[in-house]
């Protein structure tokens, strides 16, 4: 059945955002997106998409106008930032297989040479201006039916980018303050790159902190070195804010919320119904496996677990990570069904006497 | 000759060194167990690598998380550098190479680092070619060096797929190598469609894995001892 209702996605993901009520959960992503169905129709290489504005935007609109999937997302790499701040990127040009672009040279190279300054032209430098401009062709495009969002990496990730990641996490443990100078450092660059993103009309931004995941990290140093640093970043941010960690994130969550972000986002490993307990109110938004899930799994698998994030009680359905871009468009559209569809099981008598 | 107490004391303080990650206290240690003599063979595996596997126990148990662990490893690697000289030729009855890294279009290097340091501290000699790793250089590497066994990991379904094309690479200019691939996307049913020989499935169990191979290696050599005594 096709979605019966009246409300826009736009204004849908905008009115969850002011903490509105809506008609049904929203089903996006504040991460990339790109299928190969679009990119095939459009005749790009994945590999062109990172380095020309109208590409990435052409591919991130793709998605909506092929499946019904209620956003637009750019860029699809995440080495925007720290190439600004001077570090080399490789896109794989030569490779028509999907590979994601990598940092080749980093700028830090030991302990010593962390205390980095923001280069004065930042958000003129690499690639910033262009997704700047991607974001600007998605709203012309795009703009009017669905919320176009972008992303920007946690001072943490970043950090992970621009140095070696083993030695940042020894420093965290063994130098906290050191890693705390650098983290603060990167916490303005972010804003600074956030806000220009802002400036071109992104509806909502993304912090992708998943280099700070219980996976690798102890939520102990999460609460006492990256917390401070993302309180920074969201008390700056003007528009709607998510902040995305993947893996392990249970015992983290409320760490989450209490960063400012206007909503959360946690991938598959999380247990939802538990992190509702948890946080209360809190927008939380989750949980299917991008991979095993969307791309690996049948139309019946995709229904069931869509089915289950909004039991557990998700506000918006939505990706653990980016899509990979192999997703069979008919699972996305599965998917989107299952949401149109889904009716909250109603609750019985005692339950409601609770 | 030192004492059993003494021996006793400094296995106890080099074990304690790789659990509280205190590499000078491996230094310390490891130092001593030279100026007194003592079998350098024992302090490894008795003191050193005890202690490693407590530091694998705790990492399950999600006591410790990656940077107490890398931090341990560089405790160890401490006190490893002190001992290695001194160590006995060991007949283990293996020879112990390997070729490890992450392969092309991959920078997911958390998980093959911690491999690596296992076969490190197993005695492996481990050539690592990093992260990004373009196909042919494992190939190209495991000729040059002619190791026993190639390590391959990927965290990204897309570049996981490049495994099975080194796989088929090696297996056709090397038909012994031992291939062991591993990696959050990969599964045993993958590896064993692939052709490869080991896997292991997950961070704990990688540690798992790795520490067996260590406890194994104990085992050999303690038998070997045991022979030569007996
Ligand atoms: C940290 C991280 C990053 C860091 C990596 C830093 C680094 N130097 O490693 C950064 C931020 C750079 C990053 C980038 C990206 N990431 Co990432 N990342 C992660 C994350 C959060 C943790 C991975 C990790 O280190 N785990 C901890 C270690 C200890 O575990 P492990 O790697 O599994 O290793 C153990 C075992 O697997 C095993 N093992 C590993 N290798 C081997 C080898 C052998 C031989 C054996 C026997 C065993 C073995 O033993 C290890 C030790 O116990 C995961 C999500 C997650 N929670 O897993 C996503 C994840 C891997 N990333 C993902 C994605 C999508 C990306 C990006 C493409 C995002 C983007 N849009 O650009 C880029 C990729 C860039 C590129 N081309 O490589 C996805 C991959 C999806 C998929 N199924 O393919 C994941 C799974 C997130 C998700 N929930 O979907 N990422």
């Amino acid at each position: 059945m096709a979605e019966t209702r009246t409300m826009t996605p736009k204004e849908r993901v905008l009115k969850l955002f002011a903490g509105e009520k809506v008609d049904r959960p929203p089903c996006f992503s504040g991460m990339g997106n790109a299928t190969t169905d679009g990119l095939q129709r459009l005749g790009y290489k994945f590999a062109a998409l990172h380095s020309n504005a109208k590409m990435m935007a052409d591919v991130a609109a793709a998605t909506y106008k092929l499946t019904g999937f209620e956003c637009g997302v750019v860029p699809f790499d995440l080495c925007v930032e720290a190439e600004a701040l001077g570090c080399e990127i490789n896109v794989y040009a030569h490779l028509d297989d999907i590979l994601y672009p990598t940092i080749k040279k980093k700028i830090i190279h030991n302990e010593e040479e962390m205390g980095i300054s923001i280069p004065r032209d930042f958000t003129r430098r690499g690639r910033i201006p262009l997704v700047k401009e991607a974001i600007g062709l998605l709203k012309a495009d795009i703009g009017n039916d669905v919320a176009v969002g972008t992303y920007v990496l946690g001072p943490f990730t970043l950090a992970g980018q621009i140095m070696e990641l083993n030695d940042l996490l020894k420093l965290s443990f063994k130098k906290p303050e050191k890693v705390g100078n650098l983290l603060d450092i990167l916490a303005d660059a972010i804003v600074l790159c956030a806000r220009e993103f802002e400036e071109a009309g992104a509806d909502y931004i993304t912090v992708r902190e998943m280099g700070a995941t219980s996976d690798v990290l102890s939520p102990r140093v999460f609460k006492n070195l990256i917390l401070p640093y993302l309180k920074k970043i969201f008390s700056q941010l003007r528009t709607n804010t998510v902040l995305h960690i993947c893996g392990k994130t249970n015992d983290i969550a409320p760490f989450m919320v209490e960063s400012g972000a206007s909503a959360i986002s946690v991938d598959q490993k999380n247990d939802v119904a538990e992190t509702r307990k948890k946080i209360d109110k809190a927008l939380l938004f989750g949980n299917y496996d991008p991979y095993n899930v969307l791309v690996a799994g049948s139309e019946a698998n995709v229904r069931q677990v869509i089915r289950k994030c909004l039991d557990d009680g998700v506000d918006a359905v939505w990706p653990g990570c980016d899509i990979w871009p192999t997703v069979p468009v008919e699972n996305i559209k599965a998917m989107m069904d299952e949401v149109y569809n889904y009716r909250r099981p109603v609750p019985n008598k005692e339950e409601i006497k609770k | 000759m030192i004492t059993d107490e003494k021996r006793q004391e400094l296995l106890d303080r080099l074990r304690n060194s790789v659990i509280q990650y205190d590499e000078d206290g491996a230094k310390e240690a490891s130092n001593e167990v030279v100026e007194l003599g003592m079998d350098a063979n024992d302090a490894i595996f008795n003191g050193l690598v005890s202690g490693m596997e407590e530091v694998g126990r705790l990492f399950e148990a999600q006591e410790y998380f990656v940077p107490e662990l890398l931090m341990s490893a560089d405790a160890l690697y401490a006190g490893l550098d002190i001992l290695k000289p001194h160590v006995k030729q060991l007949d283990l009855g293996v020879k112990g190479s390997v070729v490890i890294g992450t392969v092309e279009g991959d920078v997911h290097d958390i998980g093959k680092n911690i491999v690596k340091m296992m076969f490190d501290v197993a005695g492996f000699t481990v050539y690592d070619l990093g992260r990004d790793v373009p196909l042919d250089k494992f190939v190209e590497e495991q000729l040059k060096t002619d190791s026993d066994l190639v390590c391959l990991s990927a965290m990204m379904t897309t570049t996981m797929v490049g495994m099975k094309k080194v796989i088929d690479d090696l297996r056709a200019k090397n038909p012994n190598v031992k291939i062991m691939i591993g990696g959050a996307p990969v599964s045993s049913d993958i590896a064993g469609k692939w052709g490869a020989d080991g896997y292991a499935k997950d961070a704990n169990n990688a540690l798992k894995d790795a520490i067996n191979m260590v406890s194994s290696l104990k085992k050999m050599k303690e038998e070997a001892e045991a022979r030569k005594k007996g």
